[in-house]
């Protein structure tokens, strides 16, 4: 009986995990108006309803265009500040390290709140712009850190090898630093656009006409259950996991001996 | 090289973040905080150093119990994840074969991945009064009627915990497999049973990774407005909910900056608190 | 606290590898044992069967008489130190070392004054307050050695326990691990790769090669007669002389020896680097010096046989007037330090 107690736990607990990811998907194949037992069905009608809806689409797009162009930013940001930091000696630079990773201890509304409060005064208008900018904010201070960690002392020697053997600082950076910082930045990378595809809250504050998927889905939310928005959800939850995927087998696989 | 030319060079790489999060960061938190201290008059701004919006806090009965809500349900969230997740994080670490780990712990935490809006849109599904759980009871023939589970703070709770447990296998977990194995093997050598060294060797020494993951939990828990809006329903509004009825009915910026500002100072007290055994560098 | 260690056909195997191979061994209560190996030869995991870490899939472990091969480390009268010292960080040195006494539910006032004590033998008495993190590598070793000895246990099991060390300490640590074992008189099974500690400080050796005990006995035995070519060649330098046996005659470049109770065929002499020289009773002939190098006590010449031009050979001489390169010199060996394996052994 005790041996088995952690397999029963492990079951549970991994029914727990599921059971909503389960009912999402598979009532997103319901055939009839109501993603509630009973089951009826297959059906992928409401697949075709969404990839039909020029609104849907579009967010969707939004999303993708926001969650890359952000993670884009935030990694090149991030990459300079955890060179700069890292190699070279700078006065306070554990007060820069402290001020870098802050946004991580806020939560996002309050990040998008301040930042809504800015915009207004300033008139510039909510957009995907904004909501980008919002998105850079909470992703930069992971991708530093990430940056950050893996840029250990055997870096540093290579580095110094090169620039022994006559290299400037460019070449060191871009021949050396980055190809070994790679599986790095794919992380902070993959791991900022999955953040920034499905976040809801800084999008929902900082964008008006265009929106993102996330906020879409919102305002679907309120016409209650409906078997599209499990189609949706869906869909999401499949980019989501495959991003991780893509960086568990062909970045972190790697990384091990 | 000459440190004066390294001294040149640092600045040029960092200034980008820093500016950034100085201008995107910083200031609108400042303006947030000066706007905590600014007045409506009808539908107009009065900038000043006021703090009519803190005192309005303890003064409205319903922004008080708005703020002991969130308490409540960030507090049973953080108690029932950390307790929920720990056996699991165990049982990963310990009782499955190493080569199946990390696959085990990719399956564990994968619905990690779903967003906020997705996962508690899924809980309802579950929870709904025609959902998965009534239909399930009533054709065991465990319940005639189908019990209330959405639009209750349990809704909310579940759908938190679900998130958090994840999260909270992830750190355990990770503390866990860098404890060396020699420490339970010496604890059992010197005659510990089991659950002595649980309780006298690995407890203590995963201390640090609870700690710093039920303060993960803690910050995001409080501050979402997602999970509680969709699953708690209206019944009761947690502070984050409070804020945006603020923002929206009302354009009440003052005092949503400074619900905002609380929401702050308890995760601040919490980190101070809790900053003995937090390490946040280890994440 | 002692006990005779007595292990009878000993089989282990993770998988599909055979990590244990008939392991038969009996060491007499209060011995010091050291098994000895390269990695992977099974020593460790010998140890962990040992300590009640791994359940063997064959054979039995009998420990002061009783069968202890399914038993729990934790009720085995052996205690292990092991290799990282595994000291609970979140622990004095005191509660480090009463550990094992509160566990046994012993009272506070007692496993103190008893944790004092063993913190005294180590002489880490003054620092009972401090952290393990507080203290250099040779002193945590100190106290995962009180701590394991603070249970009284007949038998104390150490993984490598001075590798970590650097060679100055690690030999005033071999001389201090051989008192303290002197004045407690519990047996000591130590593991270690290195021949050096394991002659320092054992009374006995036990020689281990892929999972299998090559040789065992007193380190002057296995150093000067060891049973296996293995174990003649990992207790140290030695000179390889191919051979050829037929009727317990071997047949060398330099001439017949007596190689009784070696099978007929090829063959390998062993002859240790300083039983070579200018003087013994076997004639090997002449020999060119190539190279020398001083070492304090000897010089090591490595020198070219004149009866065999292929063979090169390892002497160490004595380090006044040694002869220098390209000199000519007359090599003896002595009969008694010379041992005969059937090649392929």
């Amino acid at each position: 009986m005790t041996r088995l107690l952690p397999w029963l736990y492990l079951a549970a607990a991994f029914l727990f995990i599921y059971l909503p990811v389960a009912a999402l998907v598979l009532f997103s194949f319901q055939d009839g108006g109501l993603p509630v037992p009973p089951f009826e069905g297959p059906s992928l009608r409401w697949y075709a309803d969404i990839l039909s809806d020029d609104d849907v689409m579009a967010a969707l797009t939004n999303s993708l265009m926001v969650a890359v162009a952000s993670a884009a930013v935030a990694c090149v940001l991030g990459f300079l500040a955890a060179y700069g930091l890292a190699r070279h000696v700078l006065p306070g630079s554990a007060l820069i390290r402290g001020l870098l990773i802050a946004p991580l201890t806020v939560s996002y509304l309050i990040v998008g709140l301040g930042l809504l409060i800015v915009i207004q005064r300033t008139g510039l208008g909510l957009s995907l712009f904004t909501a980008g900018i919002g998105h850079v904010v909470i992703n930069l201070p992971l991708c530093f850190a990430i940056i950050y960690a893996s840029m250990g002392a055997q870096q540093q020697n290579a580095e110094r090898a090169a620039r022994d053997l006559g290299a400037d600082e460019f070449r060191v950076i871009t021949l050396v630093t980055l190809p070994m910082l790679a599986p790095a930045l794919a992380a902070a990378f993959f791991l900022s656009v999955t953040l920034s595809w499905d976040e809801f809250i800084i999008s929902f504050l900082l964008t008006r006409f265009d929106v993102t998927l996330p906020v879409e889905i919102w305002s679907m939310l309120r016409s209650g259950l409906s078997p599209r928005l499990n189609a949706i959800g869906s869909l999401v939850f499949l980019i989501s996991v495959t991003a991780v995927l893509v960086l568990e087998i062909f970045v972190f696989r790697k990384r091990r001996p | 090289m000459s440190t004066g030319h390294q001294r040149l060079k640092g600045p040029g790489f960092v200034t980008p973040a820093l500016i950034w999060t100085f201008a995107f960061f910083v200031v609108p938190f400042l303006v947030m905080g000066t706007m905590s201290l600014a007045t409506l008059e009808g539908r107009t701004l009065v900038w000043g150093l006021s703090l009519a919006n803190y005192a309005e806090l303890t003064e409205k009965a319903y922004l008080w119990r708005a703020i002991m809500v969130s308490l409540e349900i960030t507090l049973t969230v953080t108690v029932v994840s950390v307790i929920l997740a720990y056996p699991l994080a165990w049982i990963i670490a310990y009782r499955i074969p190493p080569r199946w780990q990390r696959l085990a712990l990719l399956l564990a935490i994968l619905p990690f991945w779903t967003s906020y809006v997705v996962r508690s849109y899924a809980w309802l599904l579950v929870l709904a009064r025609e959902g998965v759980v009534n239909q399930t009871l009533i054709s065991m023939g465990l319940i005639s009627e189908p019990i209330t589970l959405a639009n209750t703070r349990f809704a909310t709770v579940t759908g938190f915990v679900h998130f958090f447990v994840m999260l909270l296998t992830l750190t355990i977990y990770a503390n866990l497999v860098q404890l060396s194995p020699n420490y339970r093997r010496a604890a059992m050598d010197l005659g510990a049973s089991a659950f002595q060294t649980f309780r006298h060797v690995v407890l203590p020494l995963t201390l640090p990774g609870i700690v710093t993951g039920a303060f993960l939990t803690f910050v995001l828990c409080i501050g979402d407005y997602v999970t509680p809006q969709i699953l708690g329903g209206n019944t009761e509004l947690t502070v984050p909910q409070v804020i945006m009825v603020q923002l929206g009915r009302r354009a009440d910026f003052p005092l949503a900056s400074a619900l905002a500002i609380v929401l702050m100072a308890i995760v601040t007290l919490v980190y101070i608190l809790s900053a003995r055994w937090l390490r946040l560098d280890r994440l | 606290m002692t006990a005779p260690v007595t292990l009878t056909s000993l089989n282990h195997w993770f998988g599909d590898y055979h990590a244990l191979r008939d392991i038969t061994l009996d060491t007499d209560a209060g011995e010091y044992v050291t098994l000895l190996g390269p990695s992977g030869c099974g020593k460790t995991t010998l140890l962990s069967v040992l300590g009640g870490f791994i359940e063997p899939t064959d054979g039995t472990v009998r420990i002061g008489g009783r069968d202890m091969t399914r038993v729990p480390p934790a009720r085995r009268p052996t205690t292990t130190m092991f290799q990282d010292y595994a000291l609970f960080p979140h622990m004095s040195l005191r509660d480090n070392t009463a550990f094992g006494l509160r566990m046994a539910g012993v009272a506070l006032a007692e496993r103190h004054a008893r944790a004092h004590e063993m913190l005294e033998l180590v002489g880490l008495s003054h620092a009972a307050a401090s952290r393990p993190h507080e203290l250099s590598g040779g002193q945590r070793q100190r106290v995962a050695l009180a701590r394991a000895l603070a249970v009284r246990p007949d038998v104390l099991l150490l993984d490598e326990p001075l590798g970590a060390l650097d060679l100055k300490l690690r030999r005033s640590m071999q001389d201090e691990l051989k008192s303290i074992q002197r004045s407690i008189g519990t047996t000591f099974v130590h593991v270690t790769h290195d021949q050096e500690e394991a002659m320092a400080i054992a009374d006995r050796i036990v020689v281990m090669n892929a999972g299998r005990i090559e040789d065992a006995g007193t380190p002057a035995r296995i150093y000067r007669q060891p049973s296996t070519l293995f174990a003649a060649d990992f207790m140290g330098d030695m000179n390889h002389i191919p051979a050829q046996v037929s009727d317990g005659i071997a047949t060398t470049a330099f001439g017949k020896l007596r190689a009784p109770n070696v099978p007929d065929g090829a063959a390998v002499l062993c002859i240790r680097p300083e039983a070579l020289g200018i003087s013994g009773d076997l004639d090997i002939g002449a020999a060119t010096v190539t190279d020398t190098s001083f070492f304090g006590t000897y010089v090591r010449a490595h020198l070219r046989l004149e009866t065999a031009p292929d063979l090169k050979v390892t002497a160490h001489l004595p380090p006044e007037n040694p002869p220098g390169p390209g000199a000519q010199v007359q090599m003896f060996a002595t009969t008694g330090a010379v041992s005969i394996f059937a090649k392929g052994d």
